[in-house]
């Protein structure tokens, strides 16, 4: 079991940690100035310990660890990340095997990097513009309101999961499951995408109540 | 059949900087971790650290089972079957070369940590031998034979043993596909009676035992046990030459999770297919040799830590293998783990960008502690 060392409200003197190679191997020539001002200020001030999901690793993606996280369930991070490695190694064998079996012209098309469809499917479910409930003189209206990155990010991944989660056979698993709506989102087809499309026209029929948001 | 004995091709014998080409023209050369040698009896030590590729009708004329799961998910996605020559194997095959048939069985024990290739290991003998003309003995996974079946009955023949059907019939037809032409060829030298109205004439080709024991599952397990013995003692007249591979021998010496009808263990001594086996491993014929390995993966009541052959066959297991040679099999040396590196690099397993850098080779190899299993599940979502 990992116990937590990193508390949630620290001083603000305390700065954040540095995790990439490249910044310790530069030699002391090449800083710029600023630089050299934070390695000074970093000898005398506190830093904060590192978050377990940060990782210097060359591999690590912060997309894929926010999407385990989203899938880990009474805090078995274990069992999540193989889910997620699982799934990623499956999306490979499939578009390997589809690689292998396609006539020389069309192999240029076919894209097995899994990380690459990863976001790519993420890119494709993200909706545009959400829906909010505003109440005015007692009733409620769906508004159309624009999201925030951060928003629309987390409404795909939402989707995915549950999609997966509920909509599928029972003794399925979850690494087929996830790796078949990743690929179905990735040539822009499937549950999920439908229903982006569904909130899109919900947001586009109550165009009339737009004008109710203000913000 | 497989046609031993067949003229190959010689592969270029060289020094680690040349190319080993194929001989079909139209391929371009493959690099230098790779080997056109698909004949084991010419691997030397040039050959340490490269692949070589077994044909895929071989492959499910050999091993009809044996080869580890995560080997045969690569098998169907690379579309090939790429086996490492790997020092322990030549070793293997080193001894049996020079070794005299008219002696005694040696028993050849392979060991090592979890996930360092003892399967492997195992497979390319097995693959060697069945290209020479051997009569191969291949039991996949002794584990499988002593926890998680589901029907266990008496046995007819012996009223303390218990048969179990399931695993001796799923034997029994591997059996049958990776060895046809010896079971046309093997006689029967004793009446044996299934039953009432069954019986197998003294003369008959041993392949009508199999079907026997195919065909009426009751008896699979006697008919394996008659099997074994048929060709133990046949094997000392020369006709044909003995391997008995078993994966996994640890299991035979220690206990069961099985349990009779009124909830008493279950030791090994009384399955019947444990007990026919157990005189198979012993070194009382000639004209072979038995080679085996251990493994902890799917081993019963013994830690995760211990990998020695003393640890693993218990003080029993290990007196009644007792003369045998141990071959330790170790983690990949920098240059295996660089073909491997390499192999996945070429047939596209590794798609991330970092990971074709030197940075994420060099963190791979960190990661794996360069264990083979360890390497191989890292690769997969990369």
């Amino acid at each position: 079991r990992v116990m937590p060392v990193r508390w949630s409200r620290y001083n603000p003197s305390y700065l954040e940690p540095e995790v990439k190679k490249e910044s310790y191997q530069k030699p002391l020539e090449e800083l710029t100035d600023e630089e050299r001002e934070q390695m000074e200020l970093k000898a005398v001030r506190p830093i904060k310990a590192a978050p377990p999901t940060l990782s210097s690793s060359v591999f690590s993606d912060p997309m894929i660890s926010k999407f385990t996280n989203m899938m880990m369930k009474s805090g078995n991070k274990v069992l999540a990340r193989n889910l997620m490695s699982q799934t990623l190694e499956t999306i490979k064998r499939k578009q390997l095997e589809k690689y292998h079996k396609a006539p020389e012209n069309e192999k240029e098309t076919i894209e097995c990097n899994p990380y690459v469809i990863f976001h790519q499917a993420l890119k494709n479910c993200q909706p545009i513009i959400g829906l909010s409930n505003i109440t005015k003189g007692g009733k409620t209206y769906q508004v159309p309101v624009p999201l925030t990155d951060n928003r629309k990010r987390f409404l795909a991944m939402k989707w995915l999961i549950t999609e997966c989660r509920e909509n599928k056979h029972r003794r399925t698993m979850m690494p087929e499951k996830l790796s078949q709506e990743l690929l179905l989102a990735f040539n822009n087809e499937g549950p999920v995408i439908k229903k982006k499309h569904v909130l899109h026209k919900m947001a586009e029929a109550n165009r009339a109540y737009a004008h109710f948001r203000w913000w | 059949q497989l046609d031993h004995g067949c003229a190959l091709h010689t592969a270029a014998r060289d020094g680690l900087s040349s190319v080993s080409t194929q001989d079909v023209p139209a391929e371009r050369p493959r690099a230098v971790f790779h080997t056109s040698e698909s004949d084991p009896a010419k691997h030397t030590e040039q050959h340490e650290g490269r692949l070589y590729n077994i044909p895929l009708e071989e492959v499910k004329a050999v091993f009809p089972h044996g080869l580890p799961y995560r080997f045969q998910q690569q098998i169907r996605t690379f579309n090939e079957a790429r086996v490492m020559v790997r020092r322990p194997a030549l070793e293997l095959l080193a001894y049996l070369k020079g070794s005299n048939l008219a002696h005694p069985a040696v028993r050849y024990v392979i060991y090592g940590e979890r996930g360092t290739g003892k399967t492997m290991t195992l497979c390319h003998v097995v693959h060697y031998c069945s290209r020479q003309g051997w009569l191969v003995l291949h039991i996949p996974d002794a584990h499988l034979w002593v926890k998680n079946c589901k029907e266990l009955l008496q046995s007819s023949y012996n009223r303390d043993r218990l048969d179990q059907p399931l695993q001796a019939s799923g034997w029994l037809r591997n059996f049958k596909t990776s060895n046809e032409r010896f079971l046309q060829e093997i006689k029967t030298q004793k009446k044996y009676t299934w039953g009432k109205r069954e019986s197998t004439e003294e003369g008959r080709p041993l392949g009508e035992v199999v079907e026997q024991g195919l065909a009426r599952v009751r008896s699979a397990s006697d008919a394996v046990g008659v099997v074994l013995r048929e060709i133990k003692q046949q094997s000392h007249r020369g006709s044909f030459r003995l391997l008995v591979a078993v994966d996994g021998v640890n299991a035979l010496w220690g206990q069961t999770t099985l349990r009779k009808e009124d909830k008493s263990p279950v030791s090994p001594e009384e399955l019947t297919l444990v007990h026919n086996l157990r005189k198979m491993v012993r070194n009382d014929w000639s004209g072979g040799a038995i080679v085996t390995t251990l493994s902890q993966t799917g081993s019963l009541f013994k830690p995760s830590s211990a990998y020695t052959p003393h640890e693993l066959l218990g003080k029993e297991g290990f007196d009644a293998l007792d003369p045998f040679v141990p071959i330790p099999v170790a983690n990949y040396s920098p240059r295996e783990f660089e073909s491997c590196y390499g192999y996945y690099l070429e047939r596209k397993w590794l798609q991330h960008e970092k990971a074709h850098t030197e940075d994420g080779k060099a963190e791979l190899q960190f990661l794996s502690g360069s264990n083979p299993r360890q390497l191989d599940r890292l690769a997969g979502p990369l």
